[in-house]
Formats: C-alpha cells, sequence, structure tokens
C-alpha cells in the first residue's frame, strides 16, 4: 500500500512539474510576443544572432546533408536491386532530402548546437545574476535576449535547411555518377519525376517550425536555470532532450496536416 | 518621499524568509541591513526594486507600490535606481566601457558622446581610468565590483541599493567604495539602502542601522544607538558571540 501510495505521489508530482512547465513556457511565449513592439531592445541583436544561429550552423548541417545524401544514394540502389528502374535512385533521394531528412536531422544536429548553447548562455546569466542587472538598467530581458534569438532561429532554420536539402542531392547525384554508374540524365529524371515545388515550401515551413522550437526552448531553460554550474549543464541538456523530441512529434505532426 | 517595506513576507518552498518585515528609509538617508547569512537581506532588497515579489505586504518607493506597477512602469521607476550586485554580475561578453554605458543608452536623450563621457567619468570615481576597452574577465574581484558600481551609479540614481558593497575587498579599496556611498548620498543627496556584514563599514556610512532577524526587523537606529544596543541578539552579531543569540526568538 505503501509503495502504491510513494508511486502515486512520484507521479502527482512529475505531473505537477510537467504542467507548471507548461505553464511557464507559455507565460515566457506571451512575454515574448508582447515585447516583439520593443524593436529597438531587440532589432540590433537580431542581424548577430541571425549570424550565429544561421551562418555559424552551416558546417555541421551541411556536413550532416553531404554524408546523407551519399548513403540515400546506395541505399536506394541497394533496395530496388534491378526490380525498379534505377532512375528511381533520383527520386528517392530528392523526396527524402526535401521532405524528411533535410530538415529532421538539421532539426535535431542543430537543438545540440544552438538549443545547448542558447539554454548555457542565458543559464549562466542567470546564475550570475546578470539577467537580474539587465532588469535594474530597465531593460525587458524578454526583448532584449530572447525575441532576438528566437526571430533568428524562425529565420535562419529554413535557410540552412533548403541549403542542406540542396547539398544532400547534389551528394546523392556525385553518388549516382560515380558509384551506382548512373547517368545524370536519369538520376535528373528521377529527380524531377515527381517533383512538387510544394515539397521544397513544406519542408521550409518545418524548418521555420523546428527553429523556433530549438531557440524557444533553449531561451526557457536558459532562463529557469538555478544551481550554479551544475544547473546550466542541466539546463543545455534538458533544452536539447526537450527540443529533440518536439521536433519529432512536430515531424509527424505536420507530415498529418500539410502532406 | 521614501522606501518603505510594509509587512513583507516572502517563502521559497517551505523556508520563510521574510515574517512581516517592516521597514522605512527617508530621502537622503543611507541605511544599512544588517544580520547573518541568509537571514533575508538580498531578499529584502530585491523586493524594493520589483526583482522579487512578495507573497505578502507591500513596497512603496515614492508614491508607487511596486509589487503592484505594470512592467513598463516597473521599467519606469528603475531608470531611477541604481542596484550594486554581491557579486558584480557584469555582462561579460561586452567590455567595461560598454557595460557601464548599459543604463546610459535606455536614455534616449543622450548622444554617444554623451554616454562615452559619462562612462569616462563614472570609470575615473571608482579609479578605473584606463580600463574601459577590457573585459570582466581580464580584472581582479575587487574591480569587478568597482565597475558594477560605476555602472550603477551613471545614470545618476535617486536611490541606490548597494549589496554587500565591500564583501572580499581589501581595507584601501573598501574605504573608497565607502566613501563613494557617503559622497553620494551627502553630495548628490541620493537614498541608500546598503547590505553588509563588514560593521566597521555600516558605522562609516550609515544614517541608521537595520539589523534584519529571523525574517523582521529586530533593531534599528542610528548606528550609536546601534552600538549602544543591549538586546542578547544585536549584541551577540555586533560582537560575534553567537551564544549570545541562541535561544533568543523575534
Amino acid at each position: 500500500m505503501d509503495t502504491l501510495l510513494q508511486s502515486l505521489q512520484t507521479v502527482g508530482r512529475a505531473v505537477l512539474t510537467v504542467v507548471a512547465a507548461v505553464g511557464r513556457a507559455g507565460l515566457l511565449g506571451l512575454e515574448a510576443v508582447r515585447a516583439l513592439r520593443k524593436w529597438a531592445l531587440w532589432g540590433p541583436h537580431l542581424l548577430p544572432q541571425m549570424a550565429r544561429i544561421g551562418v555559424d550552423s552551416l558546417p555541421i548541417a551541411l556536413f550532416i546533408a553531404l554524408f546523407t545524401g551519399v548513403v540515400l544514394a546506395l541505399q536506394a540502389s541497394y533496395t530496388f536491386t534491378g526490380a525498379i528502374p534505377l532512375y528511381f535512385v533520383g527520386t528517392l533521394v530528392g523526396k527524402t532530402m526535401v521532405l524528411e531528412l533535410g530538415p529532421v536531422l538539421t532539426g535535431l544536429a542543430l537543438s545540440g548546437r544552438v538549443g545547448a548553447n542558447i539554454a548555457a548562455e542565458l543559464g549562466t546569466m542567470r546564475v550570475t545574476e546578470q539577467i537580474d542587472a539587465l532588469e535594474t538598467l530597465a531593460y525587458d530581458p524578454v526583448a532584449y535576449l530572447v525575441v532576438p534569438r528566437v526571430i533568428a532561429g524562425f529565420l535562419m532554420f529554413p535557410v540552412v535547411v533548403i541549403l542542406a536539402d540542396c547539398l544532400g542531392i547534389f551528394a546523392g547525384w556525385v553518388t549516382a555518377q560515380g558509384l551506382l554508374n548512373m547517368s545524370s540524365q536519369e538520376f535528373i529524371k528521377g529527380l524531377r519525376l515527381f517533383f512538387d515545388p510544394w515539397d521544397v515550401q513544406f519542408s521550409a515551413i518545418k524548418a521555420a517550425s523546428f527553429g523556433l522550437t530549438v531557440t524557444g526552448v533553449g531561451c526557457f531553460f536558459g532562463f529557469h536555470t538555478r544551481g550554479g554550474a551544475e544547473g546550466v549543464g542541466r539546463a543545455a541538456t534538458r533544452a536539447v532532450v526537450v527540443a529533440s523530441m518536439i521536433i519529432l512529434a512536430l515531424d509527424a505532426f505536420w507530415a498529418a496536416i500539410l502532406l | 518621499m521614501s522606501i518603505r517595506l510594509i509587512g513583507l513576507e516572502k517563502s521559497f518552498g517551505t523556508k520563510h524568509v521574510l515574517r512581516g518585515l517592516d521597514l522605512e528609509i527617508q530621502d537622503g538617508h543611507t541605511v544599512s541591513i544588517v544580520g547573518g547569512s541568509g537571514s533575508g537581506k538580498s531578499v529584502a532588497l530585491k523586493h524594493i526594486v520589483g526583482l522579487l515579489q512578495p507573497d505578502d505586504g507591500e513596497v512603496w518607493v515614492d508614491e508607487h507600490n511596486v509589487s503592484r506597477l505594470d512592467a513598463e512602469s516597473l521599467y519606469t521607476l528603475r531608470r531611477h535606481v541604481g542596484f550594486v550586485f554581491q557579486f558584480a554580475a557584469l555582462f561579460d561578453s561586452m567590455t567595461i566601457a560598454d557595460n557601464v554605458a548599459m543604463g546610459l543608452r535606455r536614455l534616449s536623450s543622450m548622444t554617444e558622446k554623451a554616454i562615452a563621457d559619462r562612462v569616462r567619468e563614472c570609470l575615473a570615481m571608482v579609479d578605473l581610468v584606463g580600463y574601459g576597452e577590457r573585459f570582466p574577465s581580464e580584472l581582479s574581484g575587487g574591480q569587478r565590483k568597482r565597475v558594477g558600481f560605476a555602472r550603477a551609479i551613471a545614470t545618476s540614481p535617486k536611490y541606490m541599493l548597494y549589496d554587500e558593497p565591500t564583501t572580499g575587498l581589501d581595507p584601501v579599496t573598501t574605504a573608497v567604495i565607502d566613501r563613494l556611498i557617503v559622497k553620494m548620498s551627502d553630495e548628490l543627496g541620493v537614498t541608500g539602502v546598503v547590505i553588509t556584514h563588514d560593521m566597521t563599514s555600516a558605522f562609516r556610512i550609515s544614517d541608521r542601522v537595520a539589523m534584519l532577524y529571523e525574517g523582521r526587523i529586530r533593531f534599528e537606529g542610528s548606528p550609536d544607538e546601534f552600538k549602544g544596543a543591549t538586546d542578547p541578539v544585536v549584541r551577540g552579531f555586533r560582537e560575534g558571540l553567537p551564544e549570545l543569540m541562541e535561544g533568543t526568538t523575534s
């Protein structure tokens, strides 16, 4: 009986913690929307954040896309085994990169690079009272710290993902020619066969939602950091884990809603 | 006009830190709040500038009830309050000059040249001329505290809140900071609230000394009255004799 009660208490506490966290996240989101009108506070930081979140993330995103494109082409060829015309390699590489692997793999990788970075940075500012100092100097910390990061994520993730999509397809094309003895025409024929411009928009929409998620979650955990260096580490880890989970859920959501 | 804390209550989880704290600070006065570690001194200070919200009670600064102010009014009020943090809380990605200029940049009336001049003036006041282009990580703890002080006074605030401004500083730097606090009060009429453990400093800079004990003000009076107080809790704290305080409740 005692064990049952203890288990119920544990579950109850966990549920309360999650509900409280969702509530705090909602409040932070509301504050961020309200802070949008404080352009003078966040405007000057937008471009530097776009460079940090977007441009600086390109190497890792493109590295992942490059090898994903290679593997997709090889696996497609292996799977088709002569039963399906080889030009469908182009179809599979193109569709898979644009609809799924480009946005999702990039989103997951950037949840580590960008999300953890934001959580650690804001978390350190929180535990060293720098956020309190901002407040005492009459700066709205949400407008100053959160808004430029979230907008930068929203704007730059689609750019990074589209570039990753392109490089993945290019890598697939090179692989098809170099290792699968396919001609360029065959690959492009397959690529164009089921190509729909909407796919690119779908990829960008997913990427934008992942950008909001990664930066928003990073800001949330950074803002609510407690407990010194250990707390900062915990915030960074949680930011990555939670953002990754939301990305996967959003991936299914967008597929169900938009396809 | 003054700062008034009325029946302030604050808990963190099960820890009841402030239990009906009452304190009034007259305009132009400097009041030191003393008390043991963890007695809630910094918590009380953060309520004055709205960094913490009370569970119960009121905080008044001039005619403003701080806990009832909307966000914009609170930011407006904060432009008149300087806050010196215990560990300086400098923005570590900015130079010292940019740190000091942060508050000034919120004042739209100032040009960049006027800001640069004021920054130099404030750094000179804390004896840090020529440090403007350095970063906080290149400074010692004492220098960082002095930058925090310069940042807080840069906007010429009407109120100054000091959270242990001299803790960890050498005696000479402590004297420099003490003199600045006295100067702020005597020459500029700034109202000051100082959290400190350093009784020598407290006696040197304060018009009034208040002792916080078990979440309430146990004693309030002039430095001379504090020195002569016979309350065993005050004596125990003043003379470093914890046995005098044991078994005493508020």
